[in-house]
């Protein structure tokens, strides 16, 4: 028994191998970024791998005020929210009556939404950068919440109808019975019984919000509505040489995301499961 | 009767609920996706002055695209991203295989790793693109660490060179988005009944025999999926391009994709800065879309032909 096992134990070693070389090669470049935050220029290039030789904070400091990622930090937390409640919202309502009404045209109604999950929007972005200035939705917070939603509705729209039509249709009867109206149906009844699949289109929202970089490159021109990708984006190139500055830059910018994964890597590795296609 | 009057009632009030509860959704997705995306087929056909549409020039558009000076861009941008969908395809779907297997066969600890493998995926391509780039900067840390294992000498200068810069940025993408084949697949091989590798494990196959002819062709749907979806990515490319070699896709256009190239189109970066071609940016974008959705579908056929069903 043991003679056998200890072989089969030696065997499993080149398997373990390659996983810790990859869990490494994920790791060791972001414990490079968490430990440069706290150091100087100088101290990056002459103590690369160690701790830092003291905890401060200067790095966050200046890139919080100085290099004004705080205000970037707040337009994106505004349009990520605001996107968020937009797509959730528009999309619940909709998949309702697509999901669990006998209408004769929902079929053809959700194929619509549906197609929208592979359309190449960013191909239309001419188009698109005329409607929002015909619109004057230009450098604005409120459009990019509106394009954003507009782009996450097709993937909502399929997992809510997804998650709805499996309930038991005695549910919105007994509620019809009983004289409550379709409004408060889907939103006291349906809805908190899809709780899931709100979670799994907030989580993807948000992340694909947060970190999109083209739409406001196209869209935002004034320094005050930029957001988080952007200002990054511009911090690369102007403080090049201040590798404190942009290791904790990058930091800040991922801290939501970040703190976000760790309380719900589950349901991420499940929601990525239920729907796929978050990029 | 009664009854009858009554549901015909209640499907009356649906009828008008849904149009009420679907109206915002689709007013949304209408203006946003669905109108811009048609005007922007149709605005291929004509002519433009600036951001003025002039008149109908038929496939004038096209035939400009395929011919100097713009043909060369176009293939060049095309070649690299085909080349950026195979070195996806091996470095992350192939990889991403082998991670998946080998948490398959250990069992425990996979939420683990999947969890670790994951992350940078939820992590914005601008965020890996701009930490790579000071990582990989002559005098970062890669450099120094290869120079100090003997690997390499001297400064490191990967992304300046013609020759690896392309290939280091499909490498920092495969990174960033390994975490999905392996959840992917380990989905997949999970859905697998056990009596399969049991049956194969009596016939004597060994675990690389198991992988590639019992596992492989049952995972047939999950190939399909990331084929198809980094197919997608792959023609979508722009972020990781643009912090790590700027707009122009340097040095020398050794980067350039097609998104970036229709960005410079559309938004005045080719050529003399400033000036814009949108005729031929929607002639490009045209034929990106056919190709993207022709590819798609096709793709999305050749994997459900292929699914093995025990």
């Amino acid at each position: 028994m043991t003679t056998l096992a200890i072989p089969q134990k030696l065997a499993r070693l080149p398997g373990w191998i390659v996983l810790l070389v990859w869990t490494a090669a994920v790791l060791l470049p972001l414990y490079v970024l968490v430990v440069s935050c706290f150091k100087t220029t100088a101290e990056i290039y002459d103590n690369r791998l160690g701790l830092p030789r003291s905890w401060a904070l200067d790095n966050f400091v200046r890139a919080w005020t100085r290099a004004d990622l705080g205000h970037n930090f707040i337009n994106s937390l505004i349009v990520t929210g605001g996107a968020v409640a937009l797509t959730i919202v528009v999309s619940a309502m909709a998949a309702y009556p697509l999901s669990r009404y006998r209408l004769g045209w929902n079929g053809i109604m959700l194929g619509l939404f549906l197609s929208g999950i592979m359309l190449p929007i960013r191909l239309a972005s001419v188009e698109l950068f005329t409607l929002m200035r015909g619109l004057g939705l230009l450098d604005s917070l409120t459009g990019l919440i509106l394009v954003y939603s507009a782009i996450r509705i097709p993937f909502a729209v399929f997992i809510f109808a997804n998650f709805m039509r499996v309930l038991p249709s005695e549910l919105d009867e007994a509620a019809r019975m009983d004289g409550a109206g379709e409004t408060r149906i889907l939103f006291q009844i349906v809805l908190p019984m899809v709780k899931p699949a709100v979670s799994i289109v907030a989580i993807f929202t948000a992340i694909a919000v947060w970190n999109d970089f083209f739409f406001p490159l196209i869209f935002i021109f004034d320094d005050r509505y930029k957001t988080v990708p952007l200002a990054i984006s511009v911090f690369v190139g102007q403080f090049r040489t201040d590798w404190g500055l942009v290791f904790a830059s990058l930091a800040i910018s991922m801290a939501p995301i970040l703190i976000m994964y760790c309380l719900l890597a589950r349901q991420i590795r499940e929601g990525v499961g239920a729907g796929g296609g978050m990029k | 009767m009664t009854k009858l009057r009554r549901t015909t009632s209640l499907q009356r009030t649906q009828q008008r609920m849904a149009v009420l509860f679907i109206l915002p959704a689709l007013a949304i997705y209408g203006l946003f996706v669905l109108y811009p995306l048609l005007l922007s087929l149709w605005g291929s056909f004509f002519t433009w002055k600036g951001l003025r549409m002039q008149e109908f020039a038929g496939l004038a558009n096209f035939s400009r695209l395929f011919v100097f000076p713009s043909g060369a861009r176009l293939y060049g941008a095309l070649w690299h991203n085909v080349a950026w969908f195979f070195g996806i395809m091996l470095l992350q779907n192939g990889l991403g295989l082998l991670f998946a297997w080998l948490l398959f066969l250990r069992g425990r600890g996979a939420a683990f790793f999947q969890s670790v493998f994951f992350f940078p995926a939820v992590l914005s391509p601008v965020i890996v693109g701009a930490l790579w780039r000071l990582l990989l900067a002559p005098g970062g840390i890669v450099e120094w660490a290869l120079n100090g294992l003997g690997l390499h000498q001297g400064s490191l200068t990967v992304l300046g060179n013609s020759h690896t810069a392309l290939g280091t940025l499909i490498a920092v993408d495969a990174w960033n988005w390994m975490g999905l084949p392996v959840l992917i697949y380990t989905a997949g091989l999970r859905q697998i009944s056990p009596q399969v590798f049991e049956a194969a494990k009596l016939d004597g196959a060994g675990n690389a025999r198991m992988l590639f002819s019992v596992a492989l062709p049952l995972l047939m749907p999950a190939l399909g999926t990331l084929t198809t979806l980094s197919f997608i990515n792959t023609f979508n490319q722009f972020d990781i391009v643009y912090v790590m070699q700027g707009v122009q896709g340097n040095p020398s256009y050794a980067t350039d994709t097609l998104v970036t190239y229709f960005y410079r189109l559309a938004f005045g970066a080719e050529g003399a800065v400033g000036i814009t071609d949108i005729g031929l940016a929607l002639a490009l974008g045209t034929m990106l879309f056919l190709v993207l959705s022709i590819g798609t579908l096709l793709m999305l056929r050749f994997f459900d032909k292929r699914t093995v069903e025990l």
